[in-house]
């Protein structure tokens, strides 16, 4: 089991010119503290438009700077939306180009299709399409990293012969991850030998059938790289406290802003009925987090908050499904103070990450040649 | 935390329907047909439309919808409604600006059982091969004029109707918001280009709404089931604090 953390940079009102450089500024440091405990990835996302949610436009910049202030944490892109309308393919291919030869080769390259209306509106891109897109696209970032030379021609982009510098340091290509949201994503991830990063937030039942999906599809998988990253990620919040029911209050309090800033976004299912778009995406599942203190129990199945024991437990339950690795929400609207995030991270890392074996930071172990067993 | 409406209801309560009880029955509706367009709005009125108890949605939403139900208690008849896209919390919602209906019967019951805000007018719905359109001619002046054009088959899963929420007064008299969430059974869906020619926001009590950019356009053939009221919310507290189950 390897454990993360992840970035949405939610900003709250009233906002004046300190407010984003305060939460980026907070969210460096608790970069800077996980590498030093021994977390195994920081991951940020690619959002626009998402008021509150997410200021966080410019990923790349943001983890360009955490792969400067730290030695060992890999870095996850991700997920970067592969829509051309949002990134021309080539500029994905060379940002996370320099971002694996900055980090030293600690490259994650997550991708995805962006599921809210604000977003693919704003940039006029037709969600009929984004699948699509996400899939052409995917197919052509390893060759991109890897050919001398690379020339395309398709529906999401057409390009003659030129030479997309520079490579990546990891070689062939960094490992690639692709979000699974959406029912039946786990098998567009094992179908194509990437990563499964898991958008998801708690529920072992429902996870446990996708995970077992994915491994099954991916031992006969056509990868779209040169390597098959066969990984299991998933999304969590945490909060450990010694003190169980103040670890659970604040840990609610937390998923229940993350919930509630999550169910103001339009998804794209709301507002423009498509095949393409079969679900909501995470919103449903944050949905009933953001209903009310008092419904539902003390504590989601799956959610680790609370004191060390509560989630070891918790993340004992995750490791017997198949879950390889766990990234973690740490904040949302700044509702944790920052003195409590990092003391929760120290806690973490001392009482609970030694409860589980720990595979090297590197992906090597789990990333395989592609064609090899 | 979300921006909220600024909205005083207090101005809307001589337009908004008595509601003698929250305790009315379901009304199944069979073979309704719904055309439903939706727009980004200017964001200037984005929180002047809302009650303080509703977000208003990122972008700004306006949601033109039109439906004729053939046969009903009251008759056929055929209802235009104009709704402000919302969150009520996290939930998705749509706030009923203003409604118009062919039938004087049907609208003083919708107003009574389910706090539509409908006054009478010409209210028209029709297909063509390559379009379907909605207009509502009151005053001697169109208020509304739209279509979908180029409709296409989809799914009927793939269309997601957006619950309601009406401004009506209890028997106490005092402002409530009603919640009304239909259930649907789809047996045909189409989706096609929005159009826009004519949108009179005045006649909508919508001031201030701007459809800017056109969003989504479906036309549906449903049976549906107008529902018992199961929440009504206090308009000017945030629907966390103020939502209240009947049953």
């Amino acid at each position: 089991m390897k454990f993360g953390i992840f970035y949405e940079l939610s900003v709250p009102r009233p906002w004046d010119r300190e407010s984003e450089r305060t939460v980026y500024e907070r969210a460096l440091e608790q970069v800077r503290l996980a590498d030093e405990l021994g977390f195994d990835q920081v991951w940020a996302v690619e959002h626009h438009f998402l008021e509150e949610y997410s200021h966080c436009s410019a990923p790349e910049v943001f983890l360009t700077a955490c792969a400067a202030q730290t030695k060992r944490i890999r870095i996850g892109h991700g997920i970067v939306v592969c829509v051309p309308q949002f990134n021309h393919p080539v500029r994905i291919a060379e940002r996370a180009a320099v971002l694996d030869i900055i980090s030293g080769g600690r490259l994650e390259m997550g991708t995805g299709r962006s599921a809210t209306w604000t977003e693919l509106a704003g940039f006029r891109a037709n969600p009929d399409d984004t699948k699509k897109t996400w899939d052409e696209i995917v197919r052509e970032l390893p060759k991109m990293w890897t050919q001398e030379r690379y020339s395309h021609e398709g529906q999401a982009f057409s390009m003659p012969a030129r030479a997309i510098l520079p490579k990546p340091y990891q070689k062939p290509h960094p490992p690639m991850w692709v979000a699974v949201t959406s029912p039946g994503t786990e098998i567009d991830a094992a179908d194509r030998g990437l990563g499964s990063l898991g958008l998801t937030f708690g529920g072992f039942a429902e996870q446990e059938r996708k995970i077992n999906e994915y491994r099954r599809r991916i031992k006969v998988c056509e990868p779209v790289g040169e390597i098959v990253n066969e990984q299991v990620n998933t999304v969590n919040f945490l909060f450990c406290h010694q003190d169980d029911e103040y670890g659970v209050a604040t840990g609610r309090r937390l998923s229940g802003t993350f919930g509630y800033l999550a169910g103001q976004l339009v998804s794209a299912r709301e507002a423009f009925p498509s095949r393409s778009y079969p679900s909501m995406g995470l919103l449903p599942q944050l949905r009933p987090e953001a209903a009310g203190p008092d419904e539902g129990p003390r504590v989601p199945e799956g959610i680790c908050i609370g004191n060390p024991d509560r989630l070891i437990e918790t993340i004992k339950g995750w490791e017997s499904i198949g879950v390889d690795r766990i990234n973690f929400l740490l904040n949302a609207m700044e509702t944790v103070p920052q003195e409590e995030v990092l003391a929760s991270m120290r806690l973490f890392a001392r009482d609970v990450m030694p409860k589980f074996e720990r595979a090297p930071a590197t992906p090597r172990a789990a990333v395989t040649a592609a064609g090899a067993d | 935390m979300p921006l909220t409406g600024t909205l005083d209801v207090g101005t809307l309560l001589s337009r908004a329907p008595a509601m003698p009880d929250f305790d009315t029955e379901p009304l199944e509706l069979h073979n309704v047909e719904l055309l439903q367009l939706s727009f980004e709005i200017d964001d200037t009125a984005m929180t002047a439309l809302l009650p303080p108890a509703l977000h208003p949605t990122v972008p700004p939403l306006a949601l033109l919808s039109m439906m004729h139900a053939p046969e009903s208690p009251y008759g056929a008849f055929t209802l235009a409604q104009v709704r402000a896209g919302a969150r009520s919390a996290a939930l998705p919602r749509g706030f009923l600006l203003g409604a118009w209906c062919d039938s004087e019967k049907a609208a003083q019951a919708l107003a009574a059982r389910w706090g539509y805000n409908a006054r009478v007018a010409d209210v028209r719905l029709r297909r063509y091969h390559d379009r379907i359109t909605g207009t509502v001619s009151a005053d001697g002046a169109d208020a509304l004029r739209m279509s979908l054009a180029d409709p296409e088959p989809i799914s009927g899963a793939d269309v997601q109707y957006v619950v309601s929420v009406h401004l009506a007064t209890g028997a106490d008299g005092k402002p409530a918001l009603v919640q009304v969430d239909p259930a649907y059974t789809f047996h045909r869906a189409e989706r096609g280009r929005p159009s826009l020619e004519q949108f009179d926001a005045a006649a909508w009590h919508a001031d201030g709404m701007r459809p800017a950019w056109p969003v989504a356009a479906t036309f549906t053939t449903v049976d549906l089931t107008l529902p018992q009221i199961r929440f009504v919310l206090d308009p000017s507290q945030p629907a966390v604090t103020g939502t209240r189950r009947l049953r």
